[in-house]
């Protein structure tokens, strides 16, 4: 899905090591559940929450955004629409997304 | 040779499409259609990534208008789009809600003044006037062009619609989650409504929710042109929508039992679409109903000794299915899972021939296999690469894979060895690629 790529996401680069770090339980949670859903092989910890989710960050795509929207609806009771205008500052980082399932969850 | 209408039975009052602004009658489309065609350059090609449904096909028939083709590319990967400049020059882009294609040249359609919508005149277009060109993937690394003419893309719709029982101008929405730029999506979600008076949703709904929402704002009853990955996704999710409505799902082989819970879960019929991007859309079937396919009328599926082809009148020749297949006497046909060079991931076709070129593309990678892992659980099986590449870290190779192939075709993962299991005489035996895979899941999964 394209509007999950823009330029801005494009450009941020995924930086391990020298990265802010998961603050929240909530952060660290969905650290754990995105590498888990998406069966990413890194460590959930090493994840930086302020890089782009797709694109070059952690180089999501459409199918994965599926899968997470899946997931989080599961987990947190709150179903993701691409019709809300907020959609892509929602998916353009850990922390962004970890925000939004905050304000919307019903579990 | 004769020529057709460009739209199919509407009255110029009808709503021909329905936008997120609000509905566009049939006389806004032609009148639409006609200012655009006025404004386009003279070039003889045209590649139309407009993301509005409706905002595509004012382009699309406008070029048709102009009797420029339209270039429908598998990806809009930097390196694929570069070199499909250079096979067709002179070609240039149409975009919406400042979307840009780079190093193409662009007009962007959004905020075109309609003209004079007080005549009501349709345009006729040639039957054998090429007006699309879809791209597939070949074992040689290099995209095979297949032309489609206007009489192809009208007969599969008018088949399509025939097989389903669509009636003209019976008050139904389609709503499609698939690209229109693919060519499932513009025989499905664009010439099928057309070509039969219905209405045209112009969004892409993507998630769950969203589908659920597009199919409860649909005028009458509803068609959803979907793929197994959005079904299975509605499904898992528990999404609402209105009862009565018809699925039409293609792409990908879809379960038996995926389809036996939406039809429960949508009380909905379920059917399937085959076809391939070289002949179109071939054949039906209602999924719960068998693994029968049942070709459109006037499509003939032909058993030959060693393939099988597609017949119709509209084909130049007799185009070959890339799967096993075998016929029965009544005509139909079953499908045996495809041809080994091909895979599909989330309904996306591609060659790994082709996909194998692209990684020996990569500087400093010395040598490289796709493979294809057994299917895992979640909604995808993606695909896996080993590649020899001493020196380059999975990432850098992962970057350069980025700018030639889909993004849904990225292995995941990468793995870079130190060599490949290929045997005395270069070659690289699939049970050897295979084994190495096992053995690399079996230890991350024991790492894990």
């Amino acid at each position: 899905m394209e509007l999950l790529r823009t330029p801005q996401q494009r450009e941020q680069i995924f930086k391990r090591g020298c990265a802010p770090v998961l603050r929240s339980s909530l952060e660290q949670d969905l650290a754990k559940l995105i590498v888990q859903t998406l069966k990413l092989k890194i460590d959930p910890a090493t994840i930086n929450p302020e890089a782009a989710l797709f694109g070059d960050g952690l180089g999501l795509d459409s199918i994965d955004a599926l899968e997470l929207s899946l997931a989080v609806s599961q987990v947190y009771g709150y179903q993701l629409k691409s019709s809300d205008p907020e959609i892509r500052t929602i998916f353009s980082s850990l922390r962004a997304l970890a925000r939004a399932i905050e304000k919307n969850r019903m579990k | 040779m004769h020529d057709t209408p460009l739209i199919g039975p509407y009255y110029p009052d009808d709503v021909l499409a329905w936008e997120q602004g609000g509905p566009r009658t049939a006389r806004e489309f032609l009148a639409d259609v006609w200012c655009l065609a006025e404004q386009l350059p003279d070039r003889p090609s045209v590649l139309n990534f407009v993301s509005s449904r409706y905002a595509f096909l004012v382009g699309f028939a406008a070029a048709i208008l102009r009797q420029q083709v339209t270039l429908l590319p598998q990806s809009r990967a930097p390196q694929t789009i570069r070199r499909l400049v250079g096979d067709y020059p002179g070609s240039y882009g149409l975009t919406d809600r400042g979307d840009t294609i780079e190093g193409v040249e662009s007009i962007s359609i959004e905020s075109r003044e309609s003209g004079n919508s007080q005549s009501f005149e349709v345009p006729h277009v040639p039957v054998n006037q090429v007006v699309a060109v879809a791209f597939t993937s070949g074992s040689t690394g290099l995209p095979m062009p297949n032309a489609k003419t206007w009489g192809a893309l009208t007969a599969v719709a008018y088949a399509t619609g025939a097989s389903l029982g669509i009636k003209d101008r019976v008050s139904t929405t389609v709503v499609a989650t698939v690209p229109q730029q693919h060519m499932f999506g513009l025989e499905a979600s664009v010439m099928l409504p057309v070509m039969h008076g219905l209405v045209m949703h112009a969004g892409r709904p993507f998630f769950p929710a969203d589908i659920g929402s597009a199919l409860a704002e649909a005028k009458g009853t509803w068609i959803l042109v979907t793929t197994p990955l959005h079904l299975r996704a509605c499904v898992t999710d528990g999404v609402k929508v209105p009862p009565g409505g018809l699925v039409l799902s293609a792409t990908a082989p879809l379960a038996w039992s995926l389809a036996q819970e939406t039809e429960r879960h949508f009380q909905a019929e379920v059917h399937e679409i085959f076809g391939f991007a070289e002949a179109g859309s071939v054949a039906e079937r209602r999924t719960i109903d068998g693994e029968q396919w049942r070709p459109l009328s006037g499509v003939r599926v032909v058993q030959d000794q060693a393939s099988c082809h597609v017949h119709a009148w509209y084909l130049p020749n007799p185009m070959r299915i890339p799967d096993h297949i075998t016929t029965t006497t009544q005509g139909t046909f079953f499908v045996h899972g495809r041809e080994a060079d091909q895979v599909n991931v989330a309904g996306h076709r591609v060659s790994l021939g082709d996909l194998n070129h692209a990684l020996l593309q990569v500087d400093g990678v010395q040598d490289g296999v796709f493979v294809v892992p057994e299917e895992g659980p979640g909604l995808v099986t993606r695909l896996m690469a080993f590649v020899v590449a001493p020196g380059k870290r999975s990432e850098e190779i992962q970057s350069a894979l980025r700018t030639c192939i889909a993004p849904v075709f990225l292995p995941r993962p990468l793995i870079c060895v130190s060599c490949l299991p290929r045997n005395a005489t270069g070659k690289l035996p699939r049970e050897a690629v295979n084994e190495l895979a096992r053995q690399w899941l079996e230890k991350e999964g024991h790492g894990a």
